[in-house]
């Protein structure tokens, strides 16, 4: 039973509208995150000589990517679904700004790796948005059966449109 | 990590490895942590039923959005604060399981010299505890020359 059904082929090449972050990279968030990723470098907590070039603090260099979260009044997946035991917690949130691909939302999600090119730190106060694309699905045949790996690719930019970075995310469903 | 000194093209040598750096033993708590740090609440990370009997997984996984945070950290620390960090690929080939203590390592697979600026290129990976690798890589940094300015901010690629 092929996983790349024709329903599913239509959704490589779409492309996102432009997402906002609901919030500017915020000073409390940037603590959280840094001390999560164990990474509490001077960088991105205040003024210091080192971020004087970055144009002051800023985050870390992922965090652009992790700012696309639910926004107030957003319906709320985890109460939506606190009923439902097939729900994984994560909804569509992993999809960058694109629809959920419906054909294959019952198939569980790893992440199967990144390509990522940096230009620029998100600075404190700046918010970010973000534009993605299903750049690719194809189906292989792995030792645990067929697998489908999803491409997708997405630029972030700051509130000038001044580029910040571009990721190339595969997402593995089986 | 001492961020005062620039690193220079010029002293990286092909073959040389970036001083390890280790992680862990990440603990159930170290990836709530994560999850709420970035709202991210996919339960192969914190709900153990649901990892094993739904998603037939081995334990509670190592997220891979934390593990590539520590990738950056080795990179960005090591190409100090003149430097920057243009390119990074990895893959997660493997699973990470509660518990485990993760090494970070890169090695200088090559170099090249430009106008402006270096690319050194690296080789890099995790290795839990056993030595077994799970995310193996590939980054390009680009790194001052000695006596030159520091890499353009924002980054500038190399005209191809």
């Amino acid at each position: 039973m092929a996983l790349l059904t024709e329903a599913l082929k239509k959704y490589i090449g779409m492309q996102s509208e432009t997402e906002i972050a609901c919030d500017p990279v915020e000073r409390g968030a940037v603590r959280r995150y840094a001390q999560a990723i164990m990474d509490e470098d001077p960088l991105f907590a205040e003024d210091c000589p080192n971020n004087a070039r970055f144009g002051g603090p800023v985050a870390p260099p992922l965090f652009p990517t992790h700012m696309f979260r639910r926004a107030f009044g957003a319906p709320d997946p985890i109460q939506l679904r606190a009923r439902d035991a097939e729900f994984d917690g994560l909804g569509a949130t992993s999809a960058q700004g694109l629809p959920e691909l419906v054909p294959i939302k019952h198939l569980a999600l790893l992440n199967g790796g990144s390509e990522i090119e940096f230009f620029r730190y998100a600075r404190h106060g700046e918010t970010v948005r973000l534009r993605s694309r299903y750049a690719d699905i194809v189906e292989k045949e792995t030792s645990k059966g067929p697998m489908l790996f999803v491409t997708i690719e997405t630029e972030y930019r700051n509130g000038a449109d001044e580029l910040l970075m571009k990721v190339r995310r595969t997402l593995i469903r089986r | 990590m001492a961020m005062g000194s620039p690193r220079y093209f010029e002293d990286c040598e092909i073959g040389a490895a970036l001083p390890l750096l280790e992680k862990g033993p990440l603990t159930t708590t170290h990836l709530m942590r994560w999850s709420a740090a970035m709202e991210n609440w996919h339960k192969i990370h914190y709900d153990k039923p649901f990892a094993i009997e739904h998603d037939k997984l081995p334990g509670l996984l190592v997220n891979g959005s934390l593990k590539q945070q520590f990738i950056l950290q080795l990179l960005k620390d090591w190409v100090g604060p003149a430097g920057w960090v243009w390119k990074v690929s990895f893959q997660f080939r493997a699973m990470n399981l509660v518990g485990e203590t993760l090494s970070i390592w890169g090695k200088v697979a090559d170099k090249r010299a430009g106008p402006g600026y270096g690319l050194v290129e690296i080789d890099l990976g995790i290795t839990n505890g056993e030595g077994k690798e799970s995310t193996p890589g590939k980054a390009t940094l680009a790194l001052p020359h000695r006596g030159g300015t520091p890499v353009p901010y924002p980054f500038v690629p190399p005209q191809a």
